[in-house]
C-alpha cells in the first residue's frame, strides 16, 4: 500500500498541470473577456445578475468564494463594481501568466485557483463541466510540491527538491480521481440504450449547441456511430484497469487524448477537450516526458535520491 | 455527504465549501446515461404601434454561447417556479435594455426536439415544444435614443 500510494516520481507530472493548465485558464480569460461584465456584474450590464448566483450559493454556504466578496472588498476602498471586476480580470490572467513561467508558483496558483473559483460560483447558472475540471485542476496544483524544476521558481531562488514520494502520492490522487471520474463516466453511459447503436452519439453531436459537424456529414458516416458509441462506453470504463497497466497505458492515453480531440472539434467543447487532455498527460504521461527529457536534468535534480538509492520512474 | 444535515451543520458546511472548492460538489455524467434535448430562449418584442419582433439571447462569444446552454438547463429543471420566472424576467430584461421602446417582452422558451437518425433520413427536421412562456411589461423609457 505504501508502495501504491508513496510511489517515487520525478516533477514531469506537476510541470505539465501547471503548464497545461495555466494555458487553459488563460484560453478562458481570453474568450470570456467580450462577456465578462455580462456574465458577473449585478448592474445594467448583467445578464442574470451575479445577485441571483449568489444568494443561491449562500444557502449552500456564505463560506464559498464568489465575486461579491471582491466587490465587498472593493466598495470599502471606494472602488466600483465595474472596476472591481475588471481587475479581479486583469488579476486572473495575470496570476495565470506567472503560473505559466513558473514564477511565485504557489502564490500564483493560489490566486488562480481562487479568482477562478469566485467567477465561477458568481456565474453559478453558466458554468458547466469545464469549470468542474479546471477547479480540480488548480487545487491540486495549489496543494502540490511546488515548485517543479522548469518553474522560474528553480531558477532564481534554487528551492530545496520535493521528495519524489511526494510528487508520488499527489500525482497518484490525481491518477485515482481521474480512473472514477471516467469509470462511473463510462459505467451510467453503459445503462442508456442509445450509447450501444449510436443514438446518443447522434443526439449529443447534433444537439444544439453542440451541432458543429452538418447532420448530412454525419448520415454518411452512420455505420461508425454504434461502434464509436461502444467504444466510448468502453474507453471509459475500463480506463481504470488498461491506464494502469502498463503495457497498454500508452494505447489509452492516446485514445483518450483523441476522444476528447474529437469532442473538442465536433462538439465546440475546445476548452473542455483541453482541460482533460491536461488532466490526462499529468496524471499517466510523466513517464513519457520523463524519457523525452535528459535523464541527466534528473540526477542533478536536488530532488533526485542519492546515488544507489530507488529513483526508478514508477506510476503504475 | 453531510446532505441530509441541518444547514447551520457545520459538518454540513465544511463538506460543502470542501467539493466547491475542490470542484467535486457535482457529478460528471457526460451525456450519461441518455443525452438530454437541447433548449431554446426566444424574445417576442411588442411595440407600442403594434409591431413584432424576436429577439434571441445575446452573447459576445460562441464560449458564452455554450455557457448559455447551462442556463437553460438550470430553468429547464429548477423546481422552483418563483427562481424560473425571476430568470427569464431578468433575460428579458437584459433584451429589453437593448430594445427600450418594447412594452412588452414575451420569453418563450422550448425544448428543442432533435430528430433521430432515421427521422432525419425521412425527411424530419428539429422541432421546437414550447415549455414555458412569461410576458413581461416594461414601463416607457424617457430620453431613449435607440430605435428598434
Amino acid at each position: 500500500m505504501r508502495k501504491f500510494l508513496f510511489p517515487q516520481e520525478p516533477d514531469y507530472w506537476l510541470t505539465s498541470l501547471r503548464v497545461g493548465l495555466s494555458l487553459v485558464v488563460l484560453l478562458y480569460a481570453i474568450s470570456s473577456r467580450h462577456d465578462w461584465m455580462a456574465l458577473y456584474s449585478i448592474g445594467r450590464r448583467s445578464i442574470v445578475g451575479r445577485d441571483l448566483a449568489e444568494a443561491v450559493l449562500a444557502a449552500d454556504s456564505p463560506l464559498i468564494p464568489q465575486l461579491g466578496w471582491l466587490v465587498h472588498a472593493g466598495g470599502l476602498t471606494g472602488m466600483n463594481e465595474s472596476t472591481v471586476l475588471a481587475c479581479a480580470w486583469v488579476a486572473l490572467l495575470c496570476a495565470a501568466l506567472f503560473l505559466l513561467f513558473g514564477l511565485f508558483c504557489r502564490s500564483a496558483a493560489i490566486t488562480t485557483w481562487f479568482l477562478h473559483l469566485c467567477a465561477v460560483k458568481s456565474g453559478i447558472f453558466f458554468s458547466y463541466g469545464v469549470d468542474n475540471f479546471i477547479s480540480i485542476g488548480l487545487f491540486y496544483l495549489m496543494i502540490g510540491p511546488l515548485p517543479d524544476r522548469f518553474s522560474l521558481d528553480c531558477w532564481i531562488f534554487l528551492p530545496p527538491g520535493k521528495d519524489p514520494r511526494l510528487h508520488g502520492f499527489f500525482q497518484r490522487v490525481l491518477q485515482l480521481h481521474l480512473c472514477l471520474i471516467y469509470f462511473f463516466g463510462g459505467l451510467t453511459k453503459c445503462i442508456g440504450w442509445g450509447w450501444w447503436n449510436g443514438a446518443s452519439l447522434w443526439r449529443a453531436l447534433t444537439r444544439p449547441p453542440f451541432d458543429a459537424v452538418p447532420p448530412e456529414m454525419l448520415l454518411a458516416g452512420r455505420h461508425l456511430l454504434p461502434l464509436l458509441g461502444v467504444s466510448v462506453c468502453v474507453i471509459e470504463v475500463t480506463y481504470p484497469i488498461f491506464i494502469y497497466w502498463r503495457k497498454t497505458r500508452l494505447v489509452w492515453v492516446l485514445l483518450v487524448c483523441a476522444m476528447h480531440v474529437m469532442i473538442g472539434l465536433t462538439m465546440r467543447l475546445h476548452l473542455f477537450a483541453l482541460i482533460m487532455i491536461v488532466l490526462n498527460l499529468a496524471a499517466f504521461a510523466s513517464v513519457w516526458f520523463s524519457r523525452i527529457f535528459s535523464r541527466r536534468s534528473w540526477e542533478n535534480h536536488p530532488s533526485a535520491p542519492a546515488e544507489g538509492g530507488d529513483a526508478t520512474v514508477e506510476s503504475g | 455527504m453531510g446532505a441530509n444535515a441541518p444547514p447551520g451543520n457545520v459538518f454540513r458546511q465544511a463538506i460543502t465549501v470542501y467539493s466547491n472548492s475542490a470542484g467535486i460538489e457535482s457529478a460528471y455524467g457526460f451525456f450519461a446515461p441518455n443525452v438530454p434535448n437541447g433548449f431554446k430562449l426566444v424574445f417576442e418584442l411588442h411595440y407600442p404601434d403594434g409591431h413584432v419582433t424576436y429577439e434571441l439571447p445575446g452573447v459576445g462569444d460562441a464560449a458564452t454561447g455554450l455557457r448559455l446552454n447551462n442556463l437553460f438547463e438550470c430553468i429547464a429543471t429548477t423546481p422552483f417556479d418563483p427562481v424560473r420566472e425571476l430568470l427569464f424576467k431578468m433575460l428579458s430584461y437584459s433584451v429589453w435594455r437593448e430594445h427600450p421602446k418594447a412594452r412588452v417582452i414575451r420569453a418563450v422558451f422550448g425544448s428543442v426536439v432533435s430528430p433521430s437518425l432515421a427521422e432525419f433520413e425521412a425527411g424530419k427536421r428539429e422541432s421546437y415544444e414550447v415549455l414555458y412562456a412569461y410576458d413581461f411589461s416594461f414601463p416607457p423609457a424617457p430620453g431613449t435614443t435607440k430605435s428598434d
